[in-house]
């Protein structure tokens, strides 16, 4: 009887090999196969007593239908040919097995002790219904909109894609953009890409963009100038390289007027 | 020289243009040069043709005219910061140097040098500033509250 490998090893061979029962999964049962003597026939993972339990090199452990018992923990690889109808080829312990036998039982139909690894370590979500699920949303929008509405907001902040980056934006903010815009200075301007409108008790987010009948983001062109001079320059030693280029940008500055948002919500 | 060597100051404007009304920037516009000299050929084609424009379409900006003898013809620009920016135009053709008065115009008055961020805004934060007890649980507290309001709370020395 070889040694009982340790966990580590086991976790090399892949999550399979670990006796999470939590881990088995109706996907995986078609492309199983029997681990006691690892022939290729497809069995699906649970409650079956398999054919080829207990035959082939690789079968090891105790040869004869032994009853379930609660407390072992077997490990599937080596000590699966415990003839426990719900062992074998299923490749799942977790604690002891009281079969729900059957074929097409799913795996989690069957009961499982509660042990340290019986259940995920991660916290596990149950998914609202969908029908309750829509009721709130149309309620949430409701409440929004009427809070937009009655004007029951502070200061707005929005997302606002320009010259090729988003900036987060509020009124009587400045902006400096590294090109000439169109505009001349002092006129006023609307930026139409807005990703996203928060205050503080809500926000809304557009996918990717938000309607231009819901918000509003208006700016003025104070000026129109040009960047300090820039200097690239490439120089290697004792090589008699150097090269030098004196960059400067058009800038135009912004400032943010107003972001006005109106109610309508659907 | 490297943006680290040399000064550098944040995106600012001057008292809060844009806010309410927009302000141009430049309060006066002072052009000096020579009537006679070869270098001063461009600015005075530019003062026969396009000066008057460039004042009828900025009634706020004052534009002077000096033909004196000088060294050189420069345009000097005033700001109502204060700033004085005074650029030559010597051998320039007439766009050029309509060009370079409607930049000037068109800037404020502070100064050009490295811009440390791109933006600038006196409220940064709206829903509250992000700190590591942000949508956590707030029973963090409530376990020390439970010790101290259970009997043998504080232990006898």
């Amino acid at each position: 009887m070889p040694p009982p490998r340790p966990r580590w090893w086991l976790r090399r061979r892949g999550s399979a090999a670990l006796p999470r029962p939590y881990l088995a999964s109706p996907i995986s049962a078609s492309r199983s196969s029997c681990r006691s003597c690892s022939c290729r026939t497809a069995k699906p993972r649970t409650g079956i007593a398999s054919s080829c339990l207990l035959l082939g090199p690789r079968a090891r452990g105790a040869s004869f239908p032994a009853g379930p018992s609660p407390l072992l923990l077997p490990s599937p690889r080596y000590s699966a040919t415990s003839g426990s109808a719900s062992s074998g080829c299923s490749g799942y312990g977790g604690g002891g097995l009281l079969a729900t036998a059957g074929p097409g039982a799913a795996a989690r139909n069957r009961l499982v002790v509660k042990t340290s690894l019986s259940s995920p370590p991660w916290p596990v979500f149950k998914l609202p219904d969908p029908v309750e699920e829509t009721k709130y949303h149309t309620e949430v929008v409701q409440r929004v909109n009427e809070m937009i509405a009655t004007g029951q907001y502070g200061r707005l902040f929005a997302v606002v894609h320009l010259a090729s980056k988003q900036w987060k934006v509020t009124s009587e903010d400045l902006i400096l953009m590294e090109n000439f815009l169109p505009a001349e200075c002092g006129d006023r301007i609307r930026l139409e890409k807005v990703l996203l409108v928060g205050a503080d008790d809500f926000t809304l987010i557009g996918k990717p963009l938000l309607g231009k009948d819901l918000v509003r983001v208006e700016a003025t062109v104070i000026e129109k100038t040009e960047s300090w001079p820039k200097i690239n320059m490439k120089f290697w030693k004792r090589h008699s390289y150097r090269k030098k280029k004196v960059v400067i940008q058009p800038q135009t500055v912004l400032r943010i007027n107003s972001i006005e948002i109106f109610p309508c919500l659907s | 020289m490297t943006g680290r060597g040399t000064s550098s100051r944040f995106l600012a404007s001057v008292l809060r243009n844009g806010l309410g009304r927009y302000v141009c920037q430049l309060q006066r516009l002072s052009l000096v040069f020579s009537p006679a000299s070869p270098s001063s050929r461009g600015a005075r084609d530019y003062v026969e043709e396009k000066v008057v424009d460039f004042a009828r379409s900025n009634p706020g900006i004052v534009v002077y005219v000096n033909p004196k003898d000088c060294r050189g013809p420069t345009v000097v620009a005033e700001y109502l910061n204060g700033t004085v920016r005074e650029e030559s135009i010597a051998n320039r053709t007439v766009e050029d140097i309509a060009q370079l008065i409607c930049k000037l115009a068109s800037q404020s008055g502070l100064e050009i040098i490295r811009i440390r961020k791109p933006f600038h805004t006196n409220h940064p934060s709206i829903q509250g500033q992000w700190h590591p007890f942000t949508n956590k649980p707030s029973g963090l507290g409530l376990q020390t509250l439970h010790r101290v309001n259970q009997p043998g709370f504080p232990p006898p020395e």
